[in-house]
């Protein structure tokens, strides 16, 4: 059962890692439960009625067009999406465009989709689209980028000799795993933007909030004291709760 | 049209059944009738003493027992949330992200006995006060603890896990 619920994990890793939330709340938020077993009855093993099939877009899984892409009921034709075991491509990376009007040019990634293997490169591969057409007002034209698959579409820049590349995972001396381009056994770095999350471009310079968050030298600080206390003890010394009463005999069977 | 289901009625049926019959099994068992669940009469029967399933607390603990028909309170039982004075707190509701991952080891109970008690054993055993059988001649507070005492101890506290 474990080997099926990894399989059948839906939403990528980086897509987890971008919203900062955690993996749990991102499940609950667009499973779609219609029947569980009720809780909290040994008899009754852990079952669920909830729909299997998605379809994932552009549109992060938590957000509520997601939700109404989504709606219960809702069949779409099945796309098939092919199982990548190493994700090679992350934000900032410098990419090239092998499909396409945009053929041979270059850019880098603003937005990795892992679920449907999908890349948008920025400024690449658009199309023009008109926002707010009505009667009495023309429209905006917007310029937006179509997503391009990982598998075939794009592929990786040699960073010094700037060609597109095949690119590997592997190690090196220090035991690090690295992306290496196979035309020139260059390493590929991640690049910095890749850490970049909904509340923070990077950890460093994440501002804190002053009333919710603790600060690193309060989280790290260690402060435990050995002691011959269970936890319930411990609090009643600390507090000057004082019980002398001895409770009655009781089993366990 | 009309005519047609009235000819079927007018046809001899007459079969055997070769299927075993569904001795007691129904269609779908999972079905919990929790408190307010139920008709009158199950919901009647659940008030007296012979009720089909037990009374569902929903998780909530009793805060004292039954005797004789009558339910006695126990004021111990209830329980007391203790929180202490947060003034001058520094662990808040989330971390920074800025904070590095601790990782630490796991605290076993040997090392929290060799945190406890060792250093009595090691200074007993170089002046020379541990019998034969390794058992100190003046044990401390700690060394003394009987297990009884010690479970008596932590369930004073108002647990039952111990």
């Amino acid at each position: 059962m474990r080997i099926y619920g990894y399989l059948a994990k839906k939403v990528g890793d980086l897509t987890i890692k971008y919203s900062n939330f955690p993996e749990s709340y991102v499940k609950k938020s667009y499973e779609q439960v219609y029947w569980k077993t009720p809780a909290g009855y040994p008899q009754y093993k852990k079952a669920q009625v909830a729909r299997k099939k998605y379809r994932f877009t552009t549109n992060r899984p938590w957000t509520g067009q997601f939700r109404q892409q989504n709606e219960p009921g809702t069949l779409r034709k099945k796309v098939f999406v092919e199982p990548i075991r190493d994700w090679t491509f992350f934000r900032g990376d410098r990419v090239e465009v092998m499909v396409g009007k945009d053929k041979g040019k270059q850019g880098i990634v603003s937005q990795v989709i892992q679920e449907r293997n999908w890349v948008i490169v920025e400024g690449l591969n658009t199309h023009l689209r008109v926002v707010g057409k009505d009667k009495n007002f023309p429209g905006i034209t917007i310029q937006s980028e179509a997503p391009l698959l990982v598998t075939s579409d794009v592929k990786l820049v040699d960073p010094e000799s700037l060609k597109a590349t095949d690119v590997e995972w592997r190690y090196t001396e220090e035991g690090d795993k690295v992306r290496v381009s196979l035309a020139s056994s260059r390493i590929i770095p991640i690049p910095k933007t890749a850490e970049e999350t909904i509340d923070y471009k990077s950890k460093e310079l994440y501002i804190d909030n002053i009333e919710k968050d603790t600060t690193a030298d309060a989280a790290t600080k260690i402060t435990f004291a050995p002691k011959l206390r269970t936890f319930e003890m411990d609090i009643m010394e600390e507090m000057g709760i004082k019980e002398d009463r001895v409770p009655a005999k009781s089993y366990w069977y | 049209m009309s005519k047609i289901p009235i000819l079927i009625n007018n046809f001899c049926k007459r079969n055997i059944s070769v299927t075993a019959t569904r001795e007691g099994k129904r269609n779908f068992r999972k079905f919990v009738i929790p408190n307010k669940r139920g008709s009158v009469l199950h919901k009647k029967k659940q008030m007296t003493e012979d009720r089909e399933f037990e009374i569902d607390k929903r998780g909530v603990r009793d805060i004292g027992y039954n005797l004789n028909g009558r339910f006695v309170i126990v004021p111990e039982m209830i329980p007391e949330i203790i929180v202490p004075n947060l003034k001058d707190f520094d662990l808040k509701p989330y971390v920074s992200y800025k904070a590095a991952d601790v990782i630490q080891s796991e605290f076993t109970p040997s090392q929290l006995f060799d945190a406890v008690y060792s250093k009595k054993i090691v200074t007993d055993f170089k002046q020379g006060k541990l019998d034969e059988e390794g058992n100190p001649i003046e044990p401390s507070e700690e060394e003394s603890l009987k297990p009884e005492e010690a479970i008596i101890r932590a369930k004073q506290t108002g647990s039952d896990i111990f």
